[in-house]
């Protein structure tokens, strides 16, 4: 049961990877990435979210063929862990296309919450 | 800023793409079968110009366009023509200037012309799917932008395929959005050079 608990944890971004309890979400914001169609470079250092990333209160707002960020934090009510994920897509009119997801666990983009 | 119409087809650049290499191969083969030649003259004769041909057909085009294109570039850098957008499709360029209203155009079947004009002079911009089919059969093949300049309707291709992708497909889906990317660019640009 534990191994299938572990297994399940790992393809729920709030499941707690220490404890293995459900998280709460602790905030949820929406951001506009300033990249376009064709020319998305992945990134994976925090630093660069936090220089680039433009808050948005809804999709609505990015103009088409740019990118979009959503950033949403866990935090483990049994244990304290914290967890940020942060997934990258394309609005395309009522779809979007996924392109990126990172966790961040140290906290890193807490400031843009 | 040009004035002269836009065209998307140069009929004697066509008709010569197509037609030259084959009557040059057809000279050949005449000539081969006229004089009985034999050896590397038949060789030379039969296998030189249709395996040319066959080159030209394939790479000649893509050759000529890469290189007009390239050329277009360099001029509009030189006007001080401001690139925000360009958009390369197999058929034309599409290069938006947003900052001055302006736009440049540089088609294949029409090499030895390139047009800078007034984005003001677009009657009208769309964006089509592509979507056919029903039920699970509903998808597309072909996602474009449209562009109508001087009354010429320009379709610029943002994604095709030889088969048909659902609509929620990731090909589809980045087609459409750089379809409606453009369209807005260029709206952006009709606005401003109105």
């Amino acid at each position: 049961m534990g191994m299938f608990r572990k297994m399940r944890a790992a393809f729920h971004d709030d499941w707690c990877s220490k404890c293995l309890s459900e998280m709460d979400k602790t905030g949820k914001r929406l951001f506009m990435l300033p990249m376009t169609v064709g020319h998305y470079v992945s990134h994976s250092d925090a630093d660069y979210y936090r220089r680039n990333l433009q808050p948005v209160s809804k999709k609505g707002e990015i103009p088409p063929g740019v990118y979009a960020c959503g950033i949403i934090s866990y935090r483990c009510p049994e244990c304290g862990y914290r967890r940020t994920k942060l997934s990258v897509f394309l609005p395309v009119r009522d779809e979007e296309k996924y392109e990126d997801a990172i966790c961040f666990e140290q906290g890193e983009l807490d400031d843009l919450l | 800023m040009e004035t002269k119409k836009v065209k998307r087809y140069n009929m004697g650049y066509l008709l010569a793409y197509i037609f030259v290499p084959a009557i040059v191969t057809g000279v050949c083969f005449f000539v081969a079968y006229a004089t009985s030649a034999i050896g590397p003259a038949a060789v030379i004769l039969i296998m030189g110009p249709s395996t040319l041909s066959v080159l030209w057909w394939i790479f000649a085009g893509r050759v000529i366009f890469k290189a007009k294109k390239k050329k277009l570039e360099r001029e509009l850098d030189a006007q001080g023509f401001v690139r925000n957008h360009t958009f390369n499709s197999t058929g034309c360029m599409v290069v938006v200037d947003v900052v001055n209203g302006s736009i440049a155009l540089q088609f294949f079947w029409n090499p030895s012309e390139s047009y800078v004009l007034p984005a003001a002079r677009i009657s009208k911009t769309w964006v089509n799917d592509g979507r056919g089919g029903k039920g699970f059969m509903e998808g597309s093949s072909r996602v474009s932008f449209f562009l109508v300049v001087d009354g010429v309707k320009i379709r610029v291709d943002t994604f095709t395929s030889n088969k048909r992708w659902r609509m929620d497909s990731e090909y589809i889906l980045t087609g459409i959005s750089k379809a409606d990317m453009m369209v807005g660019v260029l709206e952006e640009a009709r606005k401003k050079g109105a």
